[in-house]
């Protein structure tokens, strides 16, 4: 990831350069991470940043000047012993009106400078800008506590037991770049918001009433967003992103999008494999992410996009068999496979995803595994069905709960546990890499 | 004053009841020392002191959340505590150092000194006063009860977003009353603030001293003024908003319940609207304190009095129009937004111009670089860094990415700490001789000042920053990829310096409590009222009923001392044909009354409404006997020697 602001205006890169002289600690990658404000990646940030460099160099101009006639009269003025402060009282003056007046004026006009880019920004932010409406592409993003999902409303597929609805897919937002786009923003639940840094300042998705925002990258990329209002008790871990790819290669993911879920051929026969990967315990403060996808966001998701070459057909039957009888497909649905749910995330291409639980952990295996047997863990207070592990000796039974009543709020801590066995988990883990 | 000049009969009895026919129950009580003197008091300086003892207390309980958010936010990926615990812990923060902690602290301020600067003797209705304060610990009680219960803290954030205080959303498990005790302690809050703010406005508008005019006030009274409107001005929106809530939880209305089609975004109007003003009622009585510490110790009068008196009044009345400023990315449309992005820089203006005022105070002053002056001017340095990031968020695309962001987490505790809090450390160390008689060594309040002045800039400085990096608020944990690892670390660092400052502090005010040098009246050549009287005040604060001639009366006191002795003499003997000074006697019931508020409402938490409502039947009992018990009162005849001469009159 660089950690410089590309802008081809030289105005920018003057400023950038001030604030890099100013700030050293820019130099530091204090403000270059994967959700800077200050590397803008499209026309939206890069106005909200515009703004933001004009009050920030008006605001330390009047600091400095201000700041300096303070730090002067402490220090001129200031008693230099006991005899000092004993001494005739100064001056009782009460003020000068003329300089009042002037300072005022001087202050109001400070604003103006500030006020009117602001403005024009206002209104540029809000919709797409009219030459570039044509082009422009629309999906909508709903927020639940605590995912999102991102539907496709120009792209319709057949649906399990018929009739058409839109494409949708969950926490990545997969977007042609070098297009405007328009995120109409909705919610289930409670409030949430929609933030790409890089890409777009926030906007909320509040209940009964239709949001939208509208961003644009200027190069294919992969970015990371989140939630930015406070929605409940795992608000930290909601979590997304947002991937650009050039038109073509746009076009060939929303094809295979569209397509029901790939099925592994199951050879005859075969025996669901027993040996399973121990993928240990966790460990605090481990990153969710592997130092080999940081380097390369882009390039890691391309690459998921096509199924790996060592897939175990046995073992994949056998984790569908699980999706089904672990009554997974009551929430989710796997198009063309199994599962009509849509109170969470569709798995249609799951395996094709970077990330799971809602941004928040790379699409590992490891980390798949210990997200269905025990969610709780990952993202507190989640509502997909807290599962439970059996067996293995000296692993602690976690309590297990199913949905809140949404009377009285109440978890059941026994009716309708989930047991997942490892064997299961195992299985569950390889069929859902395979949904690609 | 002569001994010979006793009470005179003519006045005084008449219109009270004759004692001998009230019985026990009727009458008042008149305790001097001891729990009952203080749990009956009506003294504005002891109610002041008990508002600056409670705020003190819950300051530091704050500051105790505040320490394990940050503990948990030191490294990435921390299990320190739990997602619960952590939005506890941010939601009772924001609420404890708000409502607990600076709106007490002012108010104890505003109670202890605003009337000793307009010359009264007390407030215009000292029960009702006592009330105030014991409704506003009857709330700090309900608010903190989660810390015992079974529920919980609160923990939907300090703004409580609809529909994230429904019940679909709130509820843990069943019975889960932590969302009713937030609810419910604020709303006696309010009722608290609204009292004590009539209290105030009727004092200053008509108990002034004579020759006080308006325009002479100190500035600390001035925006103890101003303070009290914007509080029974603002807390009415909260007010409603909070009984809509507490109706949809409770008796299944639809305000805000979103399957019904209400409105969440009217919560937000409804709260901002409020949430606003909330932000200047914390920041005016800093103001104040400020304006009266830096002209004293310039040993020059304020620059520019009618200016920042002005600019006090313009803020608090801007401050009604700008609210929208926290719903930018609300989707509120481009017209709405322009409005509000104008009306928040127009508001710059009269905040910059009270900073420039201050500058002028300073400019050829004599300057005492005392403590509480080195309090004011880190006051003055950081109040101004919070009013500039404050400026970059009034620019709503800029806003759009940092709503919500460490960013404005930096800006308000710029505001808060930097502003507030630091004017009220300042406002504590300049009016300790006055309250106790005894002064702050110098070395200690200069070491705990740059403690607090280090800690609080290596703390928040560097949030600036994280906000910009895309860091949001209010998230319990956060990945090692981000680059925000070092900045949360220097951070958590820079809290606990701060928190050591906190506590060299307070360590510090303590022993000057018991053990601290003595000092005689007006130990900082003062220029107000407040300092022409014996430290600490005695219990009828003035001897005379001081005339004011001058807008730094003490001042002009001081320079005119034989005009000052004429007249005193005269207003002296004028006071001894009237009676003597009237006091009023203590009362048992504005405790009693605010006993059965809180009764109440914790059982109306439980949703045991029987209870809540024999929680209103001593509330109402409360008030009945109140109004029954008799107006009491004696008077004083202070003596030459300053020992009190009491001649009691039921």
């Amino acid at each position: 990831m660089s950690s410089s602001v590309s802008s081809d205006q030289p105005k920018r890169r003057l400023w950038h350069m001030l604030l890099v002289a100013l700030i050293p600690v820019v130099g530091g990658g204090w403000l270059s991470g994967p959700q800077s404000t200050f590397d803008t990646k499209g026309p939206v940030a890069e106005s909200q940043l515009d703004v933001f460099y004009v009050t920030l160099w008006v605001t330390v101009a009047i600091f400095a000047v201000v700041g300096a006639v303070l730090a002067y009269a402490t220090l001129k003025f200031k008693a230099r012993n006991e005899a000092d402060e004993h001494a005739e009282p100064p001056p009782q003056g009460h003020g000068n009106p003329l300089i009042e007046l002037s300072l005022i004026v001087v202050s109001i006009l400070a604003l103006v400078i500030i006020a009117v880019p602001t403005l024009k920004a206002i209104w540029y932010t809000y919709e797409v800008p009219e030459e570039l409406k044509e082009d422009t592409y629309e999906v909508t993003a709903i927020g639940y506590q605590w995912w999102f999902k991102f539907q496709y409303d120009s792209e319709m597929v057949a649906q399990p037991f018929g009739g058409e609805a839109p494409l949708v897919t969950a926490n990545e937002l997969v977007i042609p770049a070098g297009r405007p786009v328009k995120v109409n923003l909705r919610t289930v639940d409670v409030i949430h918001s929609f933030w790409v840094p890089k890409l777009a300042g926030k906007v909320d998705m509040m209940p009964n009433r239709g949001n939208h925002l509208w961003m644009m990258a200027d190069e294919p990329g992969y970015f990371w967003g989140q939630c930015a209002e406070y929605c409940g008790e795992s608000h930290a871990v909601m979590r997304f992103r947002v991937i650009a790819l050039a038109e073509d290669e746009f076009n060939a993911w929303l094809e295979n999008q569209k397509a029901p879920a790939r099925t592994v051929v199951s050879s005859e026969g075969a025996q669901i494999s027993t040996t399973f990967t121990d993928y240990g315990t966790f460990e605090v403060n481990q990153p969710g992410w592997t130092s080999e996808f940081i380097e390369d966001p882009l390039g890691s998701w391309n690459a998921l996009q096509a199924p790996h070459g060592d897939e175990d057909p046995a073992l994949i039957a056998a984790g569908r068999q699980a999706f089904i009888e672990n009554r997974c497909a009551g929430c989710h649905t796997v198009r063309g496979h199994d599962g009509i749910g849509n109170i969470g995330p569709d798995l249609t291409r799951i395996g094709s995803r970077s990330t799971i639980a809602a941004g928040l952990l790379e699409n590992s295996p490891k980390n798949l595994y210990r997200w269905i047997t025990e969610p709780d863990r990952v993202k507190p207070g989640n509502f997909m069905a807290h599962t439970r592990i059996v067996t293995p000796p000296g692993m602690i039974t976690m309590p297990g709960y199913t949905v809140r009543d949404p009377a009285t709020g109440d978890r059941n801590p026994t009716d309708g546990d989930i047991e997942i066995t490892p064997e299961e988990g195992h299985a569950l883990v390889a069929y859902l890499h395979s949904l690609k | 004053m002569d001994q010979s000049l006793t009470k005179n009969e003519f006045i005084g009895h008449e219109e009270h009841a004759p004692e001998a026919k009230r019985s026990w129950l009727f009458t008042r009580p008149d305790h001097k020392t001891g729990i009952v003197s203080w749990l009956t008091t009506v003294d504005h300086k002891r109610i002041g002191f008990l508002y600056g003892i409670s705020a003190l207390f819950f300051f530091l309980v704050g500051g105790a959340e505040a320490l394990m958010i940050r503990l948990q936010l030191a490294v990435p990926n921390n299990d320190f505590i739990s997602a619960q615990t952590y939005n506890e812990m941010f939601t009772m923060h924001a609420t404890t150092m708000i409502f607990l902690a600076v709106m007490p602290l002012s108010a104890a301020f505003f109670n202890y000194i605003m009337p000793l600067q307009i010359g009264a003797r007390d407030v215009a209705f000292p029960r009702l006063n006592g009330f105030a304060y014991w409704l506003f610990l009857a709330g700090a009680i309900v608010l903190n009860v989660g810390f015992f219960v079974k529920s919980g803290l609160p923990d939907m954030g300090w703004f409580g977003y609809a529909p994230l205080t429904s019940t679909a959303f709130s509820s843990e498990f069943a019975g889960d009353m932590s969302t009713d005790m937030w609810i419910m302690g604020l709303q006696i809050l309010g009722v608290s603030s609204v009292i004590g703010s009539l209290n105030f406005i009727v004092t200053i508008i008509n108990m002034r001293a004579p020759g006080l005019t308006m325009m002479r006030l100190p500035v600390f009274t001035w925006m103890t003024l101003f303070t009290a409107f914007l509080i029974i001005l603002s807390f009415p929106a909260i007010t409603i908003a909070l009984v809509e809530v507490m109706m949809d939880r409770n008796f299944g209305t639809l305000f805000f319940e979103v399957s019904g089609g209400g409105l969440p975004i009217l919560w937000q109007h409804l709260f901002w609207v409020f949430g606003h003003p909330e932000v200047y009622i914390l920041i005016l009585p800093a103001m104040g304190i400020i304006s009266e510490i830096l002209p004293c110790f310039s040993r020059k009068p304020l620059f520019g009095y009618p200016i920042v008196v002005f600019s006090g009044a313009v803020i608090g009345l801007l401050g009604f129009g700008v609210w929208s400023h926290h719903m930018f990315t609300t989707g509120m449309g481009t017209v709405a937004t322009a409005a509000f992005t104008l009306a928040t820089m127009a508001i710059a203006v009269p905040t910059g111009v009270k900073i420039f005022n201050w500058i002028g105070t300073l400019w050829q002053g004599h300057l005492m670089m005392r403590t509480p002056m080195m309090f004011a001017l880190g006051f003055v340095w950081m109040f101004m860094m919070g009013g500039f990031s404050g400026i970059m968020h009034s620019a709503a695309p800029a806003d759009a990415q940092q709503q919500d962001s460490y960013f404005v987490v930096a800006h308000f505790h710029y505001v808060l700490i930097g502003g507030s809090i630091f004017a009220l450390l300042a406002g504590i160390h300049y009016w300790f001789p006055l309250m106790f008689g005894r002064k702050v060594s110098e070395f200690w309040g200069k070491l705990s000042f740059w403690v607090i002045f280090a800690g609080f800039n290596i703390t928040f400085f560097p949030l600036h920053f994280v906000g910009l990096n895309g860091m949001p608020r209010r998230t319990f944990t956060y990945d090692g990829n981000m680059g925000w690892n070092s900045i949360n670390m220097i951070a958590t660092i820079g809290a606990f310096i701060l928190g050591i400052g906190i506590a060299v502090y307070f360590v510090v005010m303590v022993y000057t409590y018991y053990k601290g040098e003595k000092t005689k009246r007006d130990p900082w050549d003062g220029r107000t009222l407040e300092w022409s009287i014996p430290n600490p005040p005695p219990h009828h604060n003035f001897d005379v009923t001081p005339q004011i001639h001058a807008r730094d009366a003490y001042w002009y006191e001081k320079h005119h001392k034989a005009e000052i002795e004429a007249e005193k003499a005269k207003q002296a003997a004028d006071d001894e044909v009237h009676g003597g000074i009237h006091m009023p006697s203590n009362s048992w019931f504005p405790v009693i009354t605010a006993s059965g508020m809180l009764i109440g409402s914790l059982f109306f938490c439980n949703h045991n409404f029987i209870g809540a409502i024999g929680g209103l039947v001593i509330v109402f009992f409360g008030a009945w006997m109140w109004s029954v018990e008799g107006p009491g009162g004696y008077h004083l005849h202070p003596t030459k020697e300053g020992s009190d001469d009491t001649d009691a009159q039921h």
